[in-house]
């Protein structure tokens, strides 16, 4: 830890999209041994600064070094061969193919123009050992969780004898306990000579894991310094140049007992053992918590209700109708949901945010010549602003707005449709802490029109800070329901690992993630 | 400025490299420029406008149609022995339309009911409809038996064919569709990522259908089209029509993979490649190296296209 040098160095790079300045005269060390924290608001720079390092971009201006040689990259692959490496924001797994498969891709055991099944495997084996990151190693890459496949990608880059990992928001979709074991690898990581650079929203993780942060505002570094020097609260004003205060507002009042009962679903259960027998009942102007486990069912209870998966039984009513089952039926009837992968079920990469915005909702500004473009146009940009996306216009590629800002695309959209239900699975991913509560204020603010909120949430901490009560579920069946003052990450996590199982680990019992941070 | 020049001249690349074409031809090329010369592309050009401006919406859906071909042959066989039966040039100008139609809905069907892959489906479909067409036409050559027939695709209006007035027609009916209807955004949202569009409350396997049934019907009537300037139709299973139909989509720049593209990219690929025959024929390049050549150019404007969209930026 003495002999700390930098292996990779960027000095004055800047780097624009075009009208979009990504990066602004940055220069930066990452250093080996050294796990390197990088935090900023939601289109700050971050994940392009790595780009560059890892050679999916060219910088405009500016050098990058590899030790004393400058460095040229072309490919990324061309960094991975010097062992510069990255766990990219968005998963990139080949779905077809084994988990096996998928980890040593490129790096391939062979025997002449022969693979070796068993060699592949035992190396396989032997990462998910020494890092302690349980996956099934045989399953296709398509079947897992998106908390499994994140750890695949994260084994992947393990594997590649790295000099320099770049983890972009890797614990955005883990459980509590899941992200703390990561954090451990991370640190080993770096014990073990590694150059870590380790990008987060999760200010507490980043305080605990890093010994250098990098504070970056609008594409240029605010300051580099000792992690322990920084505070929660120092970090967020760094970032947002303002103190914010609370993460969550104050929760709208909680609906009076005669509130009508917006959502009643009866004894649902799924064709398959995702889940069984669910009832729940929302009212008016309520905001409750779906908690517990990844795997445990809430995702597809989420779908169920909207229709886009099939049920053996039960019955889902909104408002007093009942709804079919399908999409299009819970559409018309005010439900809107945000699913849970942005990438996978949410958006069109390749279109504007516009289209993204508008698509279930198009019949609204539909003109005697086609959509009415100006209204449209209008009616996007104004949802746009509300959630607060940050892009160049409402025409640009969604694929060109920064991660989190993508994923308030898809709140915009859930906003324009006014739903009287919103079901949100996981919406604040990736997000950062202003921004974060400006998505809080916007569901209060819908709550408060009346809008009864279903919050698909990991994060206990969220759950707590914007829910009215929290129902947690474990195994497919809901088994807890806490309400007011008894929603606590002691009782949440209780319900969702179940009885007997007293070694589970949530954040919560960490001490750096004592301070009020979501999670 | 070169910051707000890059990115148009990648966006309007096709655009750029048709206008300049033909400059190219109207500054080195004699006979280029004269009105029987341009009426002659767009006399030439107009069926295969007709199928293509409709061939790109599917492409666009995520589906690859070359069913064109055998419907672009076949129709106009059913139209004529409807012609040659009643009489009625209208009357058989519905019936090769409504060939196609029948197809396109059949294949729509296979493809989202029975998930057969759109290739294949449509590969499958085009042998039965090719075997069709010799059934029909017992295996001769059917020859218009009114005036009324002819006069479809050859009636001048100021000048220019009611062919060419169709083309124009089909051309904006599909940029509508696409550019300006809920349709066609749903199209995009299917080709682009069909989870999220069935999320989004788009009803996927519809859309995918209707697109290939339009693609069906436009087929049948650049078949008449067709047929009707010619004044006659050949049973046969020859694709060569439809690798025409995907060469305009694909050089103008819509992606084969879906859920990106336009219908006036469709246009200027296809004129781009009329222009560049219409030079060698002025200039008398042997036809066989005319083939070597027009394959060079296409596989050079598929690559600087993927190219541009690439390469890291
Ligand atoms: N390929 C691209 N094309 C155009 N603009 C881009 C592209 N990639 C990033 N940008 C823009 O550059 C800026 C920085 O984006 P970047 O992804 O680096 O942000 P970030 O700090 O990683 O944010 P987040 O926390 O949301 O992931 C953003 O304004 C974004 O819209
Ligand atoms: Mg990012």
């Amino acid at each position: 830890m003495k002999h700390a040098e930098a292996l990779v160095s960027v000095r004055n790079a800047s780097k624009r999209f075009g009208a979009t300045q990504a990066l602004e005269d940055v220069s930066v060390d990452f250093e080996t041994g050294r796990v390197h924290g990088l935090v900023g608001e939601n289109g700050a720079g971050k994940s392009t600064l790595c780009k560059i390092v890892l050679g999916v971009h060219a910088p405009d201006a500016g050098s990058i070094w590899l030790e004393d040689s400058p460095l040229r990259l072309l490919s990324p692959a061309e960094g991975a061969a010097l062992g510069l490496v990255g766990v990219a924001q968005e998963l990139s797994l080949l779905p077809a193919m084994s988990v096996v498969d998928n980890v040593v891709l490129g790096t391939e055991e062979h025997w002449g123009p022969f693979v070796s099944e068993r060699a592949n495997r035992r190396r396989v084996e032997a990462l998910i050992d020494e890092h302690g990151l349980e996956v099934p190693i045989d399953a296709r890459a398509g079947s897992l969780s998106v908390a499994d496949q994140q750890k695949v990608e994260i084994l992947r880059a393990l594997g590649r004898r790295s000099r320099l990992v770049v983890l972009d928001e890797p614990t955005a979709r883990l459980a509590s306990h899941e992200a703390a074991e990561l954090l451990d690898t991370v640190r080993r990581l770096a014990e073990r000579g590694v150059a870590v650079v380790y990008i987060s929203h999760f200010l507490n993780e980043v305080l605990s894991v890093a010994d250098t942060v990098t504070v970056m505002r609008d594409g240029r570094i605010v300051r580099t310094g000792p992690a322990r020097l920084e505070s929660h609260a120092s970090l967020v004003e760094g970032m947002t140049g303002r103190q914010i205060g609370e993460v969550f507002p104050p929760k709208p009042p909680a609906p009076a007992d005669d509130a009508p009962v917006v959502l009643r679903v009866d004894g649902l259960s799924s064709t398959g053992a995702e889940f069984a027998d669910v009832s729940l009942q929302i009212r008016a102007g309520e905001i409750v918590g779906l908690a517990g486990l990844v795997g445990a069912g809430r995702s597809e209870v989420a779908h169920a209700v909207y229709g886009s998966l099939a049920v053996a039984s039960g019955s889902v009513e909104v408002c007093g109708h009942r709804l079919s089952g399908s999409v299009d039926d819970a559409l018309a009837k005010g439900v809107s949901l945000i699913p849970e992968s942005r990438r996978d079920q949410g958006l069109m990469a390749r279109r504007p945010v516009r289209d993204n915005t508008t698509l279930p909702y198009l019949r609204r500004f539909a003109g005697r010549l086609g959509i009415r473009a100006s209204r449209e146009q209008e009616a996007a940009s104004e949802a746009c602003d509300d959630v607060g996306v940050r892009a160049e216009s409402m025409l640009t590629p969604v694929a060109a707005l920064s991660g989190g800002n993508q994923q308030k695309v898809l709140f915009a959209r859930a906003v324009l449709g006014e739903p009287q239900l919103l079901i949100a699975d996981e919406p604040t991913r990736g997000v950062d802490v202003g921004s974060k509560r400006a998505i809080y204020e916007a569901l209060n603010r819908m709550a408060r029109s009346g809008c009864a909120v279903l919050l698909v949430s990991s994060e206990l901490e969220e759950v707590i800070g914007t829910c009215h009560r929290a129902l947690v579920m474990r195994r497919g069946r809901i088994v807890a329901e806490h309400e007011g003052g008894d929603m606590t990450e002691t009782s949440l996590l209780a319900a969702a690992f179940g009885p007997g199982d007293g070694t589970a680990r949530g954040r919560s019992q960490e001490p750096a993630a004592a301070a009020g941070e979501p999670r | 400025m070169m910051a707000q020049v890059l990115p148009a001249a990648r966006r309007y690349g096709i655009a750029v490299v048709t206008v300049a074409l033909f400059g190219l031809l109207a500054a080195t090329t004699d006979g280029f420029l004269s009105q029987a010369n341009f009426r002659n592309i767009l006399d030439q050009q107009s069926a295969l406008l007709i199928a293509a401006s409709f061939a790109t919406i599917t492409m666009i859906a995520g589906g690859f149609d070359i069913s064109a071909a055998s419907v672009f042959v076949v129709a106009p066989l059913f139209a004529l022995q409807v012609e040659n039966a009643t009489g009625s040039a209208g009357l058989a100008l519905v019936v090769g339309v409504a060939v196609g139609l029948v197809v396109g809905v059949a294949n729509g069907l296979v493809v989202t009911a029975l998930k057969v892959n759109s290739f294949i489906a449509t590969l499958a479909t085009s042998f039965m409809v090719f075997g069709a067409g010799f059934l029909i036409s017992d295996r001769s050559v059917l020859r218009a038996s009114t005036d009324a027939y002819p006069a479809i695709a050859r009636t001048r209006w100021w000048g220019i064919t009611t062919g060419a007035w169709i083309a124009a027609g089909v051309v904006a009916v599909a940029w509508i569709l696409l550019s300006r209807t809920r349709f066609g955004r749903h199209v995009y949202a299917v080709g682009g990522n069909a989870e999220a569009a069935r999320l989004a409350g788009v009803h996927v396997a519809r859309v995918k259908t209707v697109a290939f049934a339009l693609a069906g019907a436009a087929a049948g009537l650049a078949g008449v089209v067709s047929s009707s300037r010619t004044l006659s139709a050949l049973p046969s299973d020859d694709f060569s029509f439809v690798f025409g139909v995907i060469a305009a989509v694909v050089v103008g720049g819509t992606s084969i993979a879906g859920g990106e593209g336009a219908v006036w990219r469709t246009i200027a690929g296809a004129f781009f490649i009329a222009l560049m025959i219409n030079g060698f024929n002025l200039h008398q390049v042997d036809p066989i190296w005319q083939r070597v050549i027009q394959g060079a150019v296409i596989l050079a404007a598929v690559s600087i296209d993927s190219w541009t969209q690439r390469r890291p930026t």
